[in-house]
């Protein structure tokens, strides 16, 4: 027998309380037979449930068709014996053929349903994507990366590396780096397929290699473990309702002794001169807005603990200050002009604010614009970035 | 290796990119071979596509299914040639192994009824049925799922080549 026969190659369970069988990995039997346990399994589920059971299949990489069919042929067969009972598929949009595949079944079956679990995912995706939001993106990434081309070899970043760019976005910080640094393979990966097209449009007309985009789930990645040198994750653990998650990801993907980079905010901390006040009530008033969505745009300072918590050693922590002195302040403007459409305009109105509150929200975007644009005026955007060491 | 060259008229021209071969007995010795030659060749052969993981996920899961109909020959000598070409947005897999001459007839007749406008309707019908998947239905996946089309060749020996054209790149989910 070969190491590569004794690998775990999928992992079937069950979970009583929320009446889910799961099934994960790559499932390649050379007959039904060989599933024996996992069969039974299922069998046992069906028998215990009442209503429905979800039948989660979001990480399963592969399957071949003996599986699929001995799967497949109990709930077919359940149906049938149990009319009362339905049954729920969870696939992943990322993994190319469940969904067609599993779809399949509620064609034969009206009780069996097929759901893309994150196809609704990411709570912060829809308001910022959409809406000619790139060119904003890609300020903001201009000003920041003044600051983190700088700072990222004291986080590991060096010429040769393999790295992967979780929430890539449109993909522009993957191409300052591939520019400026040189690593051997970019692996760049994000959930959002608009930008994705854009971030592959910019690479063909720009002629860049060494990038590969890729649709994926940060929570629940396709790609292999402990592949990475330096795995980078931007201002995205801070818009995702359970950052812990991606964190555990980006620490599986991580090679041994590599690390894994985060850069996120802390937006109460924004500030300007003149008209400090109402800056301050604005930006305070913005991280209640996304924490009412479940984003923790205050997350910044808490990076230390979630890379410790996550078993990240050799924590580093250190701050910037994006302000308006860096190039040129209209930039900076911009970018406020950008957000207040956005936190002041759809989300306050989908969060219901009256127009007196929107009316005071917007005034501190006005007015940190103005500190930005003042001669003597300063406006600042901070911004914390943490890496973390995956222990040998 | 030079460009693969068919005879059919009007047929584009296939950039090869990646073959293995090995003796079908030592493939049939262990059937995670067929995981193993799949998965290894995908990422071979993926990393420019425009989803480099997507891409290879998708073309190990249709080469996989195949490699399991190759592992099943029955029989016991030659040789098995796994090949992957390319055209723009298809990869071509062009697998070779040695077939007896009743599963040569099998694989012509399977091939010429995938082909068919029942293609759809038949493989829902085997879904929902009691039977194990057999080699028609894995072609027929690949052909309703995957947009695969196939051709059978006769090759040296005693074996078969199977042809298929896998327009992965376009696949939407």
């Amino acid at each position: 027998m070969s190491p590569y026969d004794l690998l775990p190659r999928f992992k079937a369970q069950y979970d009583a309380n929320n009446q889910e069988f799961s099934i994960s990995g790559v499932v390649r039997p050379q007959t039904a037979d060989d599933l024996g346990p996992s069969i039974a399994l299922l069998r046992d589920a069906i028998g215990r449930v009442r209503g429905v059971l979800y039948v989660n299949v979001r990480r399963l990489t592969q399957m071949n068709n003996a599986a699929f069919h001995a799967f497949s042929r109990i709930i077919l067969d359940a149906c049938r014996a149990r009319p009362d009972l339905k049954f729920v598929v969870i696939t992943s949009s990322v993994v190319g053929w469940t969904s067609r595949k599993f779809g399949r079944l509620s064609g034969i079956e009206p009780n069996i349903t097929v759901e893309e679990y994150d196809s609704e995912f990411y709570p912060g995706q829809g308001f910022l994507e959409e809406g000619g939001f790139v060119p904003i993106l890609r300020t903001q990434t201009k000003m920041t990366w003044r600051h983190e081309r700088a700072i990222l070899p004291r986080h590991g970043m060096r010429p040769g590396i393999v790295m992967a760019d979780i929430c890539c976005g449109i993909g522009d910080f993957a191409v300052l780096v591939q520019k400026e640094f040189q690593p051997s393979r970019i692996v760049a990966l994000d959930h959002s397929m608009t930008s994705l097209s854009y971030a592959r449009r910019v690479m063909r007309e720009f002629d860049i290699r060494g990038i590969e985009y890729t649709y994926g789930d940060a929570s629940e990645m396709l790609l292999d473990e402990a592949q990475f040198d330096l795995v980078t994750c931007r201002h995205s653990l801070q818009i995702f309702n359970r950052p812990e998650l991606i964190l555990k990801e980006l620490y599986r993907i991580c090679k041994p002794g590599g690390r894994v980079y985060i850069t996120n905010e802390k937006n109460s901390h924004c500030l300007g001169e003149p008209r400090s006040e109402s800056i301050s009530w604005t930006y305070n008033e913005v991280a209640k807005l996304f924490a009412h969505f479940e984003m923790d745009v205050e997350l910044g300072p808490k990076s230390r603990r979630y890379l410790l918590e996550a078993g990240f050693e050799d924590i580093r922590v250190e701050s910037f200050m994006v302000t308006n002195l860096d190039g040129d302040p209209q930039d900076f403007a911009d970018v406020i002009v950008a957000w207040s459409d956005v936190y002041a305009g759809e989300m306050a109105a989908r969060r219901g604010d009256g127009p007196e509150f929107v009316e005071r929200f917007r005034q501190g975007f006005q007015d940190h614009i103005f500190a930005a644009l003042h001669p003597k005026g300063y406006a600042g955007w901070p911004i914390w970035v943490a890496s973390g060491r995956r222990p040998q | 290796m030079g460009p693969v060259q068919h005879e059919l008229a009007g047929e584009p021209t296939f950039e090869p990119m990646i073959q293995v071969d090995m003796e079908i007995r030592a493939f049939v010795s262990a059937w995670r071979h067929c995981d193993y030659v799949s998965t290894y060749m995908a990422r071979m052969i993926s990393q420019n596509r425009s989803d480099s993981v997507r891409h290879s996920n998708l073309f190990s899961s249709a080469l996989n299914e195949l490699l399991e109909v190759a592992f099943r020959t029955r029989h016991a000598g030659g040789d098995l040639a796994c090949r992957v070409s390319r055209h723009g947005a298809t990869d071509r897999i062009e697998l070779t192994f040695p077939c007896v001459p009743g599963d040569r007839q099998f694989y012509q007749e399977a091939v010429s009824q995938v082909a068919g406008f029942e293609a759809r309707e038949r493989y829902l019908s085997s879904v929902s049925g009691d039977l194990a998947p057999s080699r028609e239905v894995v072609l027929l996946e690949l052909a309703v799922d995957y947009n695969a089309t196939f051709r059978v060749e006769e090759a040296d020996g005693d074996a078969i080549r199977l042809v298929v054209d896998l327009p992965l790149e376009g696949l939407r989910n």
